[in-house]
């Protein structure tokens, strides 16, 4: 099993890039893939052109809400590792589970622990999780979500996009998650990237492993509400994908 | 850590990795790069590399590939003046000393003969058989997953006597473990003794002689690698789920007998990379913190007598024998395994059809014990990928069976079924689910294979008190429909007795140091009628996290002597609160808000306060952000409640507990309840007026007054006199 996690400043592409690696993932034929949608911003199932019913956050606060209700006999461990079961959406290529919106005021050690448990089992059964993170990282924090393997920071061409990569790089050290290694990728990236972003990238320790072109496809796609699931093999950006996924697997054949 | 202990292991590591590259070196020169090297008759090429790296050696050249490795690895060796953390230096050099032993053991075979007998038993003149092939590993591998075989003990050194020998292997044997020895220490090997004894070895037996060279344990790693491989799902390379398999699921251990030099300790080191913990009978230095293992690492000097069942409790083994007749493999390794849409033959209950489980107690005369009946369609009968409901009806007579074990023996359905490999099982009661692959299918498993399965374990696991098992399976409707009404009422029964249970009735509650990451010494104490404060756990959920993972931060806690029935103080609750607040908190009363009162974490739902003029109490819920009649909101109240300190005339708690018999009980109970916020009120108007009743006031909701009647306590006294409330007439406070 092997977890590969988004992250970046909002805006910045990550729940494309997240679509485009579960889409390649599938292409390769190297399921079965467990979707996480850990931005309660943006809407990952869109992208991957499924619904989603209920999510993790929202079973959590049930939970909470009705902790001396459960139904008779029943342990909260049951109740919940049920309810996210239940929640899982699935699909022949894919399974998906939303992480849901951030915690409220309150107590949430004990939900937390559980549910840790849960999702460590759960992504036994898969050989690829793909995590598509929220930039606040709190699910990394909580530690409700697994250690990584590869974090794929994302940034669109600013310098405020650039840094904001690299703070997350730098808050992930502070935190009590494994991650095997960070990788740096710009989206967005017009013909070639100009000196003064170099600059930037440079300064705040970066270094570049892949770019991602800017793609008509995804803005057409976008604007006519068509799921980025079904982009054409030959656009730019699932090109760009395929290459930095390669890049990426074969390094860690290598054990680099 | 110990420096010391660390430093054996690198040395011994160093020590090793030499010798390979002298003994490569050496080999190459004399036979050539290209010379073919592998264990023999297996498919994994050498199962340590192959599993944890991802490499194909197979040839001597190959092999310099994997020293390098080793090498890599090797830390240096800790200096006189050098303090550092050793356990991550501890443990790469032990995988490098199982790099470097494969290494020895691979160039082993290139000679001719080899030094081993390529059989799975030992004959007459040779007692080594090295590493397991391919064939013995697909027989003895699948004992390891379905449980017949929990694990194996890996033997190293010798015992003082023969008889020891001997009487260490039989009890290891009858544990159901395999024997792994290798690694003679001065010439003298546990092997050797038995074979002195006469002791039949080898595959068939169980006891297993690998070699005599320190070298040859790597032939028991070797095997535990091979069975994450091949019945684990891992993948060559992926380390990580190799090693996290291996200390899930295989429970193997080291039992180092006799004097353990650095090299032995380099194995050691090499095997907690596993999760298999190493247990010895010299006095060695020890490592006893968990992290990788499940609980400690080292642990001596044991005695030899008690060496086994030390071991067996150290890599928390449980002995499960019961071999269930199924069709597929059964075993705790496949407990949480997701049954997925693509891979599902057919859906039962669930979400979208009606289900439910149940279990109840029968006369024995009534029960014809394996009885299996399937009514509606089987398995074959259904199509792929539909969707039909169940009823699992178990029936259980026994001399020792009552009716209150009941609930307990249904809950195990779960985990029961779940066991089985292709076939998904959630929840229980009347919110049941299953899934049953088509693999599973394709190999012969029915639905009357459910019944099998509840049989067997049932007598299995609770054969002390169920003499006979009969089940009934349901696919139909409409008798699922019908027996579920029966089946709920006895649901309600249960609960009721189980909201009627008494801190008296039981002689254990548990406690929950959950928090004790932020408010180190708090300890929560929960008991049948006084739930965590939180609001979380409650007494039921303490025993079931305890089942669950029983180094937990819930534990039984023994009340021992009362020492003041109405405080709700007992010794043994002092003494392990004592122990667990880092010895801040002597005395505790579980009843009373005045005297010697239990601590808080800041996880409370609830704070009470004394109010002094008003001979009451008040309450606050935590989302009520307004002024309380204490003169503090309820972020002032929690940081002077919480923290894990006494505060006389305060304690947080559950909503919950305001409705509990127990609620402080010692001070008089609800009927001190003053003034409460609307919210949290309103939401415990029921509870409330039932006591009220019970109390013989009338009334009594409208007489605690909330922020709409009284936000200072002058205004709260001012609202309870005019109303008569009940505090007024109790006896003071204090």
């Amino acid at each position: 099993m092997k977890t590969i996690a988004i992250s970046g400043k909002g805006g910045a592409g990550k729940s494309t890039i997240s679509a485009l690696i579960i889409r390649w993932l599938k292409d390769q034929e190297m399921g079965p893939i467990l979707a996480v949608d850990a931005d309660s911003n943006v809407n990952l199932n869109d992208l991957l052109g499924v619904e989603i019913e209920e999510s993790v956050g929202a079973i959590r606060e049930e939970m909470k809400r009705s902790a001396h209700k459960l139904p008779g006999g029943m342990t909260k461990q049951a109740f919940l590792e049920y309810k996210i079961h239940a929640s899982l959406k699935e699909t022949r290529d894919f399974d998906l589970i939303a992480m849901g919106r951030p915690e409220g005021p309150g107590c949430y050690c004990y939900a937390n622990n559980l549910l840790r448990d849960i999702m460590k089992n759960l992504s036994d059964n898969y050989s690829f999780i793909v995590i598509d993170n929220e930039a606040g990282m709190e699910h990394l924090s909580r530690r409700t979500t697994q250690n990584i393997d590869h974090l794929v920071l994302v940034s669109d061409p600013s310098a405020r996009g650039i840094r904001a990569a690299a703070r997350i790089s730098k808050l992930l050290k502070e935190l009590d998650t494994r991650i095997g290694e960070k990788l740096f990728v710009l989206n967005r990236v017009k013909k070639h990237i100009p000196d003064v972003l170099g600059k930037v990238i440079d300064e705040e320790g970066l270094h570049l492993f892949s770019s991602i072109p800017e793609d008509d496809t995804l803005l057409q796609m976008d604007q006519s509400g068509k799921p980025i699931w079904k982009i054409a093999e030959d656009s730019p950006a699932y090109q760009a994908v395929h290459h930095m996924m390669q890049k990426l697997l074969k390094r860690e054949k290598n054990g680099v | 850590m110990s420096k010391l202990i660390a430093t054996k292991a690198i040395r011994g590591a160093h020590a090793l990795v030499k010798r390979a590259e002298e003994e490569l070196h050496l080999a190459i020169q004399q036979k050539g790069p290209e010379t073919k090297v592998e264990f023999p008759n297996t498919g994994y090429y050498l199962p340590v590399s192959h599993g944890i790296l991802g490499l194909h050696i197979q040839t001597l050249e190959g092999l310099q590939d994997l020293l390098d490795e080793a090498k890599k690895l090797l830390p240096a060796l800790p200096t006189d003046k050098l303090w550092v953390p050793y356990l991550g230096n501890t443990l790469d050099a032990g995988m490098a000393t199982l790099f470097a032993d494969e290494i020895i053991e691979a160039i082993k075979y290139t000679q001719d003969p080899p030094p081993y007998l390529i059989e799975a038993n030992p004959d007459e003149e040779h007692l080594w058989i090295g590493a397991a092939d391919d064939i013995i590993m697909r027989e003895r591998g699948i004992e390891f997953v379905d449980g017949t075989a929990p694990g194996f003990a890996a033997c190293v050194g010798y015992c003082p006597t023969n008889e020891m020998a001997v009487k260490i292997a039989r009890e290891l044997q009858e544990k159901n473990l395999y024997v792994f020895m290798s690694a003679a220490t001065d010439g003298k090997s546990m092997a050797q003794q038995l074979r002195e004894e006469g002791i039949q070895m080898g595959w068939d037996t169980r006891l297993v002689p690998f070699g005599d060279d320190v070298t040859a344990t790597i032939h028991s790693l070797g095997f535990a690698t091979r069975a994450a491989l091949s019945f684990g799902g891992a993948q060559p390379g992926d380390y990580q789920r190799i090693l996290r398999y291996n200390k899930n699921r295989i429970f193997a251990f080291v039992l180092a007998l006799g004097p353990v030099d650095d090299e032995k300790h380099a194995q050691a080191a090499g095997a907690i990379n596993f999760g298999f913990p190493t247990i010895a009978d010299t006095d060695i230095d020890q490592i006893l913190p968990s992290g990788i293992c499940t609980y400690e690492h080292v642990v001596s000097p044991v005695p030899l007598e008690k060496i086994v069942s030390k071991a067996i409790e150290v890599r928390g083994l449980k002995i499960n024998i019961t071999k269930v007749p199924i069709p597929i493999p059964y075993g705790p390794a496949f407990q949480g395994e997701r049954i997925r849409k693509e891979d599902m033959h057919v859906e039962l209950a669930g979400q979208f059809q009606p289900g439910f489980e149940f279990l109840t107690t029968k006369d024995m005369s009534e029960v014809d014990d394996g009885k299996i009946d399937v009514f509606g369609p089987e398995i074959e009968d259904v199509e792929e990928g539909v969707q039909i409901p169940l009823g699992i009806w178990v029936e259980v007579a026994g001399r020792e069976m009552q009716p209150d074990f009941e609930p307990i023996l249904e809950r195990q359905i779960h985990d029961f079924i779940n066991c089985a490999n292709g076939v998904f099982h959630m929840g229980q009661r009347d919110i049941n689910w299953v899934r049953i692959s088509k693999e599973a299918k394709a190999k012969g498993f029915i639905f009357h294979h459910f019944g099998t399965i509840l049989h067997a374990k049932i007598h299995g696991e609770f054969g002390k008190i169920a003499d006979k098992v009969q089940v009934q399976i349901y696919t139909r409707e409409k008798e699922i429909v019908e027996l579920r009404e029966l089946a709920r009422k006895v649901y309600k029964q249960r609960d009721d007795r189980l909201a009627d249970m008494t801190d008296e009735a039981v002689d254990t509650f548990y406690s929950c140091t959950l928090c004790q990451s932020f408010a180190p010494n708090h300890v929560c104490i929960i008991t049948p009628e006084r739930s965590g404060l939180c609001g979380a756990y409650n007494w039921l959920d303490g025993k079931a996290a305890f089942k669950i993972n029983p180094t937990g931060p819930n534990q039984p806690v023994k009340k021992g002597k009362v020492l003041d029935a109405d405080k709700g103080q007992w010794k043994d609750i002092n003494d392990f609160v004592f122990q667990n607040s880092h010895k801040t908190l002597e005395i505790f009363n579980a009843y009373s808000i005045i005297e010697y009162p239990m601590t808080s974490c800041g996880c409370f739902e609830c704070i009470s306060g004394l109010l002094p003029s008003t001979n009451g109490i008040m309450i606050v819920y935590r989302d009520y952000t307004e002024m309380t009649p204490s003169g503090m909101k309820f972020s002032t109240l929690a940081g002077a409640v919480g923290g894990g300190v006494q505060t006389p005339g305060f304690i947080g708690h559950s909503k919950q507990y305001i409705g509990s018999q127990k609620f402080i009980s010692a001070d008089g109970g609800a009927k001190r309840i003053v003034w409460m916020n609307k919210a949290l009120k309103e939401e415990m108007a029921p509870v409330l007026t039932e006591i009220g009743k019970l109390e013989g006031v009338e009334d009594f909701i409208d007489k605690i007054a909330d922020e709409t009647d009284a936000i200072t306590e002058e205004e709260v006294l001012e609202h309870i006199s005019k109303k008569n409330h009940p505090a007024l007439a109790m006896p003071p406070l204090f």
